[in-house]
């Protein structure tokens, strides 16, 4: 089983990739697990068509210790099986805690069991890697392969720097790897090549270049992937690509993070914070 | 040999010249430190308080651990030996303890109908952020009684840490009860827990020189006493860690000037009293001290002189919370013809220290926040024959074979005032001259001349200087 996490900046469409790109996954046939790490439950909202799922601890706070895996996991799109962490409300208790509980909560009820045959399992999880809790998914048998979602504007690139901070924490005692970047257009200057030249700094590789496009909103309005909505639209084409790069990838490496000084002078010598100035 | 820790190397002072001395700071990792944690601070303060509500906010070892801490006695109420504890487990940790919190401060004062609740926060309370301080405004409003919130997040600091967020919360009730029938000859007694009813004893003699005690903060404390103490004309502050920072902020708010004092042996006792007498500069009321500490002392002082003739010249080590309670034992050991070798203090200051020194014998050790080892090396390199300390150091005393005392939180033997002195000297005496010590100094003469790499079991799997805890396999065993 291929163990996938994606992380990256808050609003930059982690889950909207993430189920997009599994929605083009599961039309390939792949048997595929999503968990949804944010407290805010919605991870698995278009593969599910909006349906709301119990969450893991919801369902644990309200029944006990006695869980059974069928009332947490719900098959959606492409029989992709949907699972949410949930967690406390803003403001109050340990988001963090929550993700740690859930996690060991689906390993104890055998959700990543071969017998349960799958072929992928996808974390994704809340914006940065800001405490324990929220690196639980990359923790040694946990995620083993990580894409960070980024665009070229620069708090999106500085929080995939701080991931990747994050990612080699725990390679040195783990397997986890980064595979690559996704870059989700915001339509910057010169934002492909930026990316590619990051991912190149960063040792590692953009995985693929997603154009920005408003199909993915009118699918997301009528609570679907692009891919259920209107499957021959070009964007579906893209979010296949993705799904096939990510399918035959080889490379995973330990990233080299950048200084916050090469970082700036990256995104000097690409003309963004120039543009700014002026 | 053991040796000092490098980081704690300031904190021990063997008489070396110029004097200097650290304290004041957080216990060096690796040092098992004797000293509690910030909520377990708050949790001996406010313990006392008889008719109040004491709700521990975390999980429930907290709770556990500090049930019924000290030997507190209460002329009435006894809610304050109840240990209420929130109970946190993991889905309150993820989802926030205050619905949890709510729910219990309201049904338990339901329940028990207490005069106040402390709500303690614990460590945990602090990390995930319950907003504590929020539920005990909207429980006080609802309930109509004082709910105090006591900051004491165990991480947060020292035990020091936890006394001030005690006196915080004292803080808030003083200053809102009615003062009418308080007169101008009128004190409070701060920072007596009242252990085997000591406080009693110490009001007893103020009461016989005319004063009138308003409240004890907090030994058998009652929260209306504390609500009008700042009625009081006087704080006499024993006990100093714990009670100074109430006492400050009461002079500043309400102008309340305070003396400290200890109520330990015939000096300080004696002294306290005059002291006391001479802050209101009234003239009968010396009188009455003089004649009451003359009929007291006159009382024990043949007893003491008969039980000094053993005592003389024996060697003991002193390990307390607070520094004068230190500076009291130095003293009262001296009238007992004994030697201090060795004192300590979990919380005393630079100040302090300085006075331990000039107090003490050029050769007494001072040691600051100390640990087992270090306890340890100095009884036996100083042959210490008696340590006084609390239930921490009771079994480093026992293990060495060396005589304890306890002047801690758990006795049952009132050893403040004129008879508390005759009870120290007593039990000091009893403990000293047991003839158990010396069956136990020889069998332990006969263990140490065994090798120590060896755990006697002859079961060929121990190379530590200790037994290996295994049971002893029979004869023909095959291992």
């Amino acid at each position: 089983m291929r163990k996938v996490a994606i992380y990256g900046k808050g609003g930059i469409g982690k889950s909207t990739t993430t189920q997009n790109t599994v929605a083009a996954l599961a039309e390939m046939g792949k048997k595929i697990m999503v968990i949804g790490c944010d407290p805010k439950a919605d991870s698995t909202r278009l593969l599910l068509g909006g349906l709301a799922q119990k969450t893991v601890l919801d369902t644990l706070r309200e029944e006990g210790e006695d869980v059974e895996l069928v009332s947490i996991r719900r098959p959606g799109f492409g029989d992709v099986l949907c699972v949410e962490s949930g967690g406390p409300e803003p403001g109050v208790g340990c988001a963090g805690r929550g993700i740690i509980t859930s996690i060991n909560m689906l390993e104890q009820l055998g959700a990543y069991d071969e017998s349960e045959a799958l072929e992928y399992s996808f974390y994704d999880v809340l914006g940065d890697v800001v405490c324990g809790g929220f690196a639980m998914p990359i923790r040694e048998g946990k995620a083993e392969e990580i894409y960070i979602v980024c665009s070229g504007e620069m708090m999106a690139m500085y929080a995939a720097n701080n991931i990747c901070k994050g990612i080699v924490k725990f390679a040195e005692a783990g397997r986890v790897r980064l595979g690559g970047l996704i870059c989700n257009s915001r339509r910057v200057d010169n934002e492909r090549e930026m990316i590619d030249e990051f991912a190149r700094r960063l040792g590692s590789q953009m995985i693929h270049f997603l154009p920005r496009d408003n199909d993915v909103q009118r699918a997301e309005i009528r609570r679907q992937t692009v891919i259920e909505w209107n499957p021959t639209c070009p964007q579906a084409d893209e979010y296949r690509t993705l799904a096939r790069n990510i399918d035959s990838n080889q490379m995973f490496v330990i990233p080299k993070p950048l200084s916050i000084e090469e970082l700036e002078s990256l995104l000097l010598e690409f003309g963004i914070l120039e543009a700014a100035a002026a | 040999m053991i040796n000092i820790l490098q980081e704690r190397e300031r904190q021990v002072n063997c008489g070396t010249e110029p004097f200097r001395m650290d304290c004041d700071k957080h216990s060096a990792a690796g040092s098992v430190s004797q000293r509690a944690c910030v909520f377990c601070g708050s949790r001996v303060v406010l313990y006392p308080v008889a008719d109040a509500l004491h709700l521990v906010h975390g999980p429930i070892g907290c709770a556990a651990y500090t049930w019924d801490i000290r030997g507190s006695l209460s002329s009435g109420p006894e809610l304050h030996r109840m240990s209420f504890s929130t109970d946190l487990r993991e889905m309150d940790v993820i989802f926030g303890g205050e619905k949890r919190l709510y729910g219990a401060l309201t049904d338990l004062i339901g329940i028990y109908r207490p005069k106040a609740a402390f709500v303690y926060s614990t460590c945990i309370v602090g990390v995930i952020g319950d907003d504590v301080a929020a539920v005990c405004k909207r429980v006080g409003a609802e309930q109509q009684i004082p709910v105090l919130a006591v900051h004491s997040e165990g991480f947060k600091g020292t035990k020091k840490d936890g006394y001030q967020a005690a006196c915080s919360a004292l803080g808030e009730l003083v200053g809102t009860g009615p003062t009418r029938d308080i007169g101008p000859r009128s004190l409070n007694v701060l920072g007596d827990f009242n252990i085997a009813g000591e406080t009693w004893a110490i009001r007893r003699y103020y009461e016989r020189m005319g004063l009138q005690v308003v409240a004890t903060v907090t030994g058998d404390g009652r929260v209306d006493d504390i609500r009008r103490a700042h009625g009081a004309a006087l704080n006499v502050v024993q006990c100093s860690g714990a009670m100074t920072h109430l006492a400050r902020a009461m002079k500043d708010k309400y102008g309340i000037p305070f003396l400290r004092v200890s109520y330990f042996g015939i000096e300080d006792m004696s002294k306290a009293l005059y002291d006391v007498a001479d802050h209101f500069r009234d003239a009968a009321m010396m009188e009455r001290a003089r004649i009451m500490v003359r009929e007291e002392v006159t009382r024990i002082l043949p007893e003491i002189r008969r039980l000094r003739s053993g005592l003389e010249g024996k060697r003991a080590a002193v390990y307390t919370g607070g520094a004068f309670k230190a500076f009291s034992l130095v003293r009262s050991l001296r009238t007992l013809g004994m030697k201090t070798v060795l004192a300590g203090t979990q919380t005393g200051n630079a100040d302090d220290y300085q006075a331990l020194r000039e107090l003490c014998d050029d050769d007494t050790v001072l040691v600051d926040d100390t640990n087992p080892l270090e306890l340890a090396k100095f009884i036996q390199e100083r042959g210490v024959e008696l340590l006084i300390g609390g239930v921490k150091e009771r079994p480093v005393a026992y293990k060495l074979g060396v005589g304890f005392c306890d002047h801690n939180h758990e006795r049952k033997t009132c050893l403040a005032g004129f008879e508390g002195m005759l009870n120290f000297a007593r039990e000091v005496h009893a403990t000293v001259t047991s003839p158990v010590w010396k069956l136990i100094r020889s069998s332990r003469r006969e263990t140490t001349a065994a090798p120590l790499d060896q755990c006697g079991h002859d079961c060929g799997r121990c190379t530590l200087p200790m037994c290996c805890g295994a049971p002893v396999p029979p004869a023909n065993a095959v291992i």
